[in-house]
């Protein structure tokens, strides 16, 4: 896939070098995230060396997909060119990845009622295709 | 490592001039330029120095060569726009004037509603056209954030979750907020410029629209038309000035490496805990010895965890901490009996300046000169603007003398 092909797939998005590999990965549904070659540690969003030992030797590998909510907000507000539901409540979380503490991505939870979503839940990842949008990461309970 | 104590700017560089714009909610025919010149001309006249005594510039998103050209200021030998509000531009500047980069910088910040702040504002077609040119808001930064929206975890979004994570783990409910709401609009109530003057119930409160649960729109700063301007220069050369210089004890910025909202650790890993540790590092005062205090409340839970890092409690304590100091005759914090807290009605109720607001108020009080709402003798201010990843800003501040 050309560069050019890459970010027509994202309109509006900051596509660039560092993180292409990100969203090529959400194109095929996967998600990627930067792995250091040398000390194994991730890193998310994606830069061009490991903050924990300075390598520039990093690999974007797939990760599970599984986490835990660490953030939670539920939004009445918000532009209705979103497409979301902001009379119910559209829930926004911050989930942290099971490979790693403090390895976190941002999404909404889909199909569940904000009034009952809890800090501490357990959650998977979706690959979301968005109309206009390219896709996205978002989230679905585990249970 | 220990912090460093080093501070050869300590009380060398001074605010001695004081320049606002009025903060509107239904303003019309201003620019985010007209704005900062309204305050930079009143900053200029305050100190009593004109376009010649200038040489120094730095200001927020309007470039300072249009300030310089726009106000005929004919040489500078130093200007700079950082991003962050306020505590960048001062100490910038303090950084500047001490070195001799400069001898007197014009420093400014303005606000300006953009068309979806609002109805009235997404009214005015000429505002609409003011977007032109700006980039989805953080991605242009670079920080790591590409996209925004509501499924970003990003600016008012992301408080709103933090807010949400503080009143889980440490047990507080909504109302806890509400003490800061309410203080701020009990405080605005003596402030002539402040937008919203009414009282605030705790009935009102807890009934307000829910924008981003748990922040409602008691809990997020009031968006305004609006700017204010600082003159800074030596405190040598403040004294022949006009005004009773503002002495600049101790700054200091503060950002850790997990600067972006939901990859922040966790609030002992906020840029406010470097903050109040190099600035009482850096200072001969203590907590002890400040008089007036400035936490910034963009949003209000930000200034619960101010409370905690400047040292008035221990972390999660904040709400606790403003509950006990809460003064219920006067619906107001008064900590201690004594030291007021945001005594102009801060961002929630004046009007959003993110801080600029918080440090021309500290600097009114220092001078004396803060009409019905002077604090007695107030000597020592601490002020500390933003948040918790990448504006967190703390400065001493004190009377001359």
């Amino acid at each position: 896939m050309t560069h050019d092909e890459l970010l027509d797939a994202f309109p509006g998005v900051r596509v660039d070098q560092d993180n292409a590999a990100y969203y090529r990965g959400l194109l095929e549904e996967r998600v990627v995230v930067n792995r250091c070659d040398d000390c194994a540690s991730w890193h998310h969003p994606a830069r061009s060396a490991c903050p924990r030992c300075w390598s520039r030797s990093l690999t974007p590998t797939a990760v599970a997909g599984t986490g835990t909510i660490v953030l939670l907000t539920v939004l009445h507000q918000g532009s209705r060119k979103e497409g979301a539901d902001f009379n119910v409540g559209h829930p926004l979380v911050a989930v942290e990845l099971d490979e790693q503490p403090g390895l976190r991505l941002g999404g909404t939870v889909l199909g569940a009622d904000p009034a009952t979503l809890q800090l501490g839940e357990r959650v998977r990842v979706v690959v979301r295709r968005l109309e206009g949008r390219g896709p996205r990461v978002d989230f679905e309970r585990m249970s | 490592m220990s912090p460093s104590r080093r501070n050869p700017a300590r009380d060398q560089v001074a605010i001695v001039g004081l320049g606002r714009s009025p903060y509107g909610r239904d303003r019309v025919g201003c620019t985010p330029g007209s704005l900062v010149l309204d305050a930079a001309i009143a900053a200029a006249r305050d100190a009593g120095v004109g376009a010649a005594d200038i040489d120094g510039l730095c200001g927020s998103t309007v470039a300072t060569a249009y300030v310089q050209a726009a106000l005929g200021i004919g040489r500078v030998s130093w200007f700079a726009n950082p991003a962050s509000v306020i505590g960048n531009q001062i100490v910038a500047a303090v950084a500047a004037v001490h070195s001799g980069m400069c001898e007197t910088a014009l420093v400014y910040h303005n606000a300006y509603r953009m068309p979806f702040a609002s109805r009235s504002a997404g009214r005015d077609p000429m505002r609409r056209r003011a977007m032109l040119g700006l980039a989805e808001t953080r991605s242009a930064w670079g920080t790591g954030h590409a996209e925004s929206g509501a499924n970003s975890m990003f600016g008012a979004n992301a408080y709103a979750a933090w807010a949400g994570r503080y009143l889980h783990d440490y047990g507080y409910g909504r109302d806890t907020l509400g003490l800061v709401a309410i203080n701020s609009r009990t405080n605005a109530g003596r402030n002539d410029n402040a937008v919203y003057r009414d009282p605030l119930t705790m009935q009102d409160y807890l009934a307000g629209r829910m924008v981003r649960d748990p922040l409602s729109v008691y809990d997020m700063d009031i968006p305004v038309d609006a700017a204010d301007a600082f003159i800074i220069t030596t405190t040598e050369r403040a004294r022949d000035l006009a005004q009773p210089p503002v002495l600049i004890h101790a700054a200091s910025l503060g950002s850790t490496d997990y600067g972006i909202e939901e990859q922040l650790l966790d609030l002992n890993h906020a840029g406010q805990v470097v903050v109040a540790e190099r600035l009482w590092a850096k200072s001969e005062l203590e907590l002890a010895d400040v008089d007036v205090f400035y936490p910034y409340e963009g949003f209000s839970n930000i200034a619960l965890s101010w409370f905690e890092n400047v040292g008035y409690c221990g972390r999660g304590e904040g709400g606790a901490f403003v509950r006990q100091h809460w003064v219920e005759d006067q619906q107001r914090i008064l900590i201690d009996g004594r030291i007021p807290v945001n005594t102009h009605g801060g961002s929630l109720s004046e009007g959003g300046t993110q801080g600029a607001g918080h440090l021309y108020e500290a600097c009114l009080q220092l001078r004396g000169a803060a009409g019905i709402r002077q604090v007695p003798g107030a000597s020592v201010a601490l002020v500390t603007p933003g948040g918790y990843y990448f504006n967190s800003q703390g400065f001493l501040l004190r009377r001359d003398g």
